[in-house]
């Protein structure tokens, strides 16, 4: 039996710990925001946190976050109005929206440790995270947006 | 002052060392070799003649150069603050920098996608519980270095991570060594096995720790 | 000229707005509106009354109005751009809006068909009538209520006025009553000047749903005792499967089922897009997707060759035998092959004027061959697919561009009638054309068939890149005669692929110059492709734009300059007949990118410029990118883009899409390309084959729309296919070197290596 707890919520489930928490949290949870995109911990669009750590669940065996704290985009913020999500709408970031979820996981970590990121930070943050559309220059900007929301406490 | 603490560290495992060779009794020989060797702790020798333990310590360390330079080992002593990748060590595909600790930043730490244990399958990132760089301030740089600076460096406390050469000895047993051989599917090994590495590794430290010219 | 706005622009709001409030004020009152709209909808108390007035409108009694988007949403923004359209004609209030995915209907919905950037195109008389109909059914509705002549009538954000009388209503007082009026034709359209809606930029309506991860795409859609099920396919090309042994898998947790499946059957006549890779297919079924994956590892598998085989293809009405040869192909022969067949004569598309003797009497000429490789698709999300099918009726669900293109495929395969099969259009995570395809429904529906269960089949990464419909090889050969005084007399395109050739013998230069041929000729192949984002284009941009620089080089030409010459004789003195392209409008990207980019300013020269411009999807794009070199590399720092496609619908999201399509260009151009040996893929995963990661990204992409009131043309493809062509032309002044071989990357890499090879 793994005891997680997800986004606040604690929960049992009876499932084999090797099992990738990417898809127990898809497959198994039903929480369906974070994505499958590679497999391989290449593409970022798996990213939770774990102890708030932006881990790759898809090559995360759940054994690792048992009695642990994890956080999915659903959970992101208190009331999943976290800055980096508005500023994502403000900015209009997404095409087709695939890769976001991830895309806003790995950004929280960056803005966590640095609240005033410079676009060198940026890209030391998200070089993980694959946007297919090409949607980097506003993922950025929509960072930059959200400190901005940080920092003036808006 | 560095070498100083480190000398007192290691007198006092070294009076503990002489307690338990007396209460077994100095028959053991290759204790015995082990504590000699201890005694000597203080780098390269320099005595201007050439003896018999140097070229044997020089043949040695050109095998643990092979091992070192490898990808498996060279991978994560790159020359930039990102660590390499692949059989062909080019850079790692997403750029995750080194950071303070060697262990990654923000949403790029090398613990975010390296697990505590390999993972079965093609392009998995290899696991360890400590996977992680050297320091930024000990940057224990392999890539790009001869025989004779790596030797040097390695050898030297100041830029190996304060070792002494017992610790060295040691440090071949260490978990993050002996993951260079165990690395996951699709990553070639290191050109010998990990028991002729300590080999090799060994008798360059034992007979000197001669650095080749 | 409209500017549409950029990054700077909103970062310069913020700044300002912080400046005058002296605190942040962001303007969140779209997501306010937004949410007040979803929490009317989400009141029990509120009757579920929705009245409808077309297939694309509902509206409520307390007027909220639901505007259906008949097409599939791929990221190209038709979720609220296309409803952006009905509403501007329905004189909607868009923050009383909502927005649903039409279900595939295409009586009433129209072709519902995402690909060929159409979807703005072809759904802009449409939608613009059917809002215009219902507002004026509305008026109608309020005239009779009222007693007052319909002339009378006026609207304004979603109410309804007579001014003599000084009556006024919403629309949701009149939608019943509009309701029950048939719906006119040929009411007149709105003034282009008057929009309102349109040209005004609008969020995703479904932003919201993205950045909090709501179940969206076609791999979060579940229903209850749903199994889950993968496809094991053959490793190669080339290869069909010879025997299983399934034992060991069977024995895994989780595991329903192991079985073969023959998609099609041999005689089976296929249409232009029942492409799929492999016809013979190993299944296995579990209850989850983790289990399935781990299960297919257990499989036993023997594979053989397929041979060669005969197909029958009926595409749209063309019908055709073709072989396919059996060979397991691998790169490297496929690249020697077609250096010996482009030696060989080939078919003539386009003749002006005398190419032979012009080329025979030239002072000069210079020739060129460019190469490219297979590119996958890679969208972020997998291929995958819902199906459940019974004898009586099949429903499916999932990521599709065009539905209309596989019902009548299902229709044959099920035995069932097209009224029943439902398909469901889930939000794509990407398609670049790849989801034309609909051969992943056939599979989900077969598997659901045998299965007897509701079906989600799922490809894994490697499935997706190895198991591909992917953009062909291709290669083409360019020369230009020139006379004594450096003129330039003829132009010769040859160009042949595998299996497609890429020639658009119509398209500029053709027009141009006096005596021009473009020729071509293809080579049969196993490997299957399809369409990828701005076909055969998305090479010719690279080729034929790199070509030209170089041309204006050798002519001592400033390359817009040359170019604009090229497109003045176009427009004064045509040559020949069918040239697809306006020279004024091509002219007009190309001056205006030369304005924007600060072309000809002494402080731009720090920057390794490469200019493109390209015609296609009847829009005209021109970039200029400005090379540095960072870290001991090549790196596109800015960019700026021209793009002609008449009306802008929503500018900020067009301005979005054309800055993607750099970025996609600038990762293709620099690293795209799919490999294979001994008829297997080489690349199949991410760590393999690279993409574009945001550190690669520009700094800047600054988008300028020439502002016209032409009806929309295309934009998702458009600005796609120059990039190519401008990041070479850079990559030569950056480098000294000229490069021929995309990708690019590995180009510099050999050429550094002294290694004459091709780049993939």
């Amino acid at each position: 039996m793994i005891t997680l707890n997800i986004n606040q919520k604690n929960y049992e489930v009876d499932i084999d710990p090797d099992m990738p928490l990417l898809w127990v949290l898809r497959d198994v949870i039903g929480l369906v925001g974070t994505k499958y995109g590679c497999g391989v911990a290449q593409c970022g669009a798996c990213v939770v946190h774990l102890n708030g750590e932006a881990v790759r669940s898809c090559v995360t065996k759940v054994k690792r976050a048992d009695g642990q704290k994890v956080v999915t985009i659903e959970g992101l913020g208190l009331t999943n109005d976290h800055p980096l999500q508005k500023a994502w709408l403000e900015a209009d970031v997404p095409q087709c929206g695939y890769c976001q979820s991830g895309q806003l996981m790995s950004a929280a970590v960056l803005l966590r440790e640095n609240p005033n990121p410079t676009d060198q930070d940026i890209d030391d943050a998200m070089a993980g995270n694959i946007c297919r559309c090409g949607t980097y220059l506003r993922i950025r900007e929509a960072i930059h947006m959200a400190a901005e929301i940080l920092r003036k406490g808006s | 002052m560095k070498r100083q603490s480190e000398n007192k560290t290691f007198h006092l495992q070294r009076l503990k060392t002489i307690g338990l060779l007396v209460i077994i009794c100095s028959a053991i020989g290759i204790f015995s070799s082990a504590f000699e060797n201890k005694m000597d702790f203080t780098g390269i020798k320099n005595t201007g003649t050439i003896n018999k333990d140097s070229i044997e310590s020089v043949q040695a360390f050109m095998q643990v150069y092979k091992v070192l330079m490898s990808p498996r080992c060279m991978n994560c002593h790159p020359a930039g603050d990102v660590p390499l990748q692949g059989d062909d060590s080019h850079i790692h595909s997403m750029l995750p920098k080194r950071g303070k600790d060697g262990r990654g930043v923000y949403a790029l730490k090398c613990a975010n996608c390296h697990q505590p244990e390999n993972l079965p399958g093609l392009h998995k990132p290899p696991g360890n519980p400590n996977w992680h760089l050297p320091p930024a301030d000990m940057k224990m740089v392999f890539q790009g270095k001869s025989p004779a600076q790596l030797a040097k460096q390695i050898i030297d406390p100041a830029q190996n991570g304060n070792k002494s050469k017992a610790k060295l000895l040691e440090h071949a047993y260490d978990a993050l060594v002996l993951a260079g051989w165990n690395m996951g599917q699709g990553r070639t090994a290191p050109p010998m096995s990990h028991e002729e590495f300590v080999k090799v590794w060994t008798t360059w430290i034992k007979k000197g720790a001669y650095a080749p010219k | 000229m409209e500017n549409s706005t950029t990054n700077l622009s909103r970062r310069s709001f913020l700044k300002s707005s912080a400046l005058a409030g002296g605190g942040l004020m962001i303007s969140f009152t779209w997501l306010s509106s937004f949410k007040a709209v979803a929490e009317k909808l989400n009141n029990p108390g509120l009757p579920d009354q929705w009245f409808e007035l077309s297939g694309y409108i509902k509206i409520t009694p307390d007027n909220i109005i639901k505007i259906y988007n008949p097409n599939p949403e791929f990221g190209q923004n038709v979720m609220t751009s296309l409803p952006m359209i009905v509403a501007e004609e329905l004189g909607a209030d868009w923050q009383q809006v909502v927005v649903e995915m039409g279900p595939h209907d295409s009586v009433k919905l129209g072709p519902q068909f995402t690909g060929g950037s159409n979807s703005v195109r072809m759904y802009w008389k449409p939608l613009r009538d059917a809002g215009a109909a219902a507002r004026n059914m509305l008026m109608q509705a309020a005239a009779q209520t009222w007693a007052v002549p319909v002339e009378e009538i006026t609207t304004k954000a979603g109410k309804l006025y007579h001014e003599k009388t000084g009556k006024s209503g919403t629309y949701g007082d009149f939608a019943s009553k509009a309701s029950g009026i048939p719906v006119p034709k040929g009411v007149k359209l709105k003034d282009i000047k008057g929009f309102d809606v349109i040209r005004h930029s609008k969020k995703n309506v479904e932003g919201l749903k993205i950045v909090r991860g709501k179940p969206l795409f076609g791999l979060d859609y579940k229903v209850d005792g749903m199994l889950i099920a993968m496809i094991e396919h053959p490793p190669a090309f080339g290869m069909k499967l010879k025997s299983f042994d399934a034992s060991q898998t069977l024995k895994m947790p989780g595991i329903k089922d192991v079985f073969r499946l023959k998609m099609y059957e041999d005689d089976f006549e296929f249409g232009g897009f029942d492409t799929r890779t492999f016809n013979d297919l190993l299944v296995v079924v579990g209850t989850n997707t983790w289990e399935v994956m781990n299960a297919r590892k257990k499989l036993i598998t023997e594979w053989e060759p397929v041979g060669d085989r005969k197909e029958k293809v009926n595409s749209f009405g063309r019908k055709k035998e073709v072989t396919i040869p059996g060979e397991l192909e691998s790169s490297d022969v496929q690249y020697q092959k077609m250096r010996t067949r482009a030696k060989q004569p080939a078919t003539v598309l386009r003749k002006d004027g005398d190419p032979e003797a012009a080329f025979k009497n030239a002072a000069q000429v210079i020739e060129r061959t460019y190469n490219a490789p297979f590119l996958a698709h890679n969208c972020m999300e997998p291929m995958n697919f819902f199906a459940h099918v019974t004898d009586e009726k099949a429903l499916f669900a999932g990521p599709l561009q065009a539905p209309g293109w596989v019902e009548p495929t299902l229709s044959k395969i099920f035995n069932l009638s097209p009224e029943k099969i439902e398909i469901q259009m889930t939000r794509m995570g990407g398609g670049f054309g790849r989801r034309a395809y609909g051969h992943y429904l056939v599979e989900a529906g077969l598997i659901s068939r045998q299965a007897k269960a509701p079906v989600k089949l799922i490809y894994s990464r490697e499935d997706d890149m190895t198991y591909g419909i992917y953009r062909p090889m291709y290669t083409a050969t360019y020369r230009a005669a020139l006379d004594a005084n450096k003129n330039l007399i003829a132009f010769h395109v040859k160009g042949g692929g595998i299996p497609e050739h890429p020639v658009h013998e119509n398209r500029f230069p053709a027009g141009a110059v006096d005596n021009y041929l473009a020729e071509s000729w293809e080579l049969p192949s196993n490997i299957t492709i399809g369409a990828f984002r701005a076909p055969r284009s998305n090479f010719n941009a690279a080729a034929e734009q790199s070509f030209l620089d170089e041309l204006a080089e050798a002519m001592g030409k400033d390359p817009i300059d040359f170019r604009l010459e090229l497109l003045q004789r176009a427009k004064e003195r045509p040559v020949g007949k069918n040239n697809d392209y306006d020279a004024d409008r091509y002219a007009g990207v190309l001056e205006l990118v030369r304005d924007k980019s600060g072309w000809n300013k002494p402080e731009n020269r720090k920057y390794n410029r490469g200019v493109a411009a390209y015609f296609c999807h009847n829009s005209y794009a021109a970039h200029v990118v400005d090379m540095v070199t960072k870290n001991g590399e090549p790196y596109v720092e800015r960019v700026f883009s021209a793009i002609d496609c008449g009306v802008v619908v929503n500018p900020d999201a067009a301005t979005n899409m054309v800055q993607g399509a750099v970025v996609d260009g600038i990762g293709n151009a620099f690293y795209g390309g799919l490999t294979h040996k001994d008829g297997r893929s080489e690349q199949s995963n991410f760590s393999e084959y690279r993409i574009i990661r945001i550190h690669e990204a520009p700094k800047s992409i600054d988008v300028h729309f020439i502002e016209n009131d032409i009806d929309p043309t295309g934009l998702g493809e458009p600005p796609f296919p120059p990039v190519f062509g401008a990041v070479a032309n850079a990559l030569y002044r950056n480098t000294g070197k000229r490069y021929y071989n995309q990708p690019y990357k590995n180009d510099i890499i050999n050429r550094k290596n002294n290694i004459d090879k091709k780049a993939f």
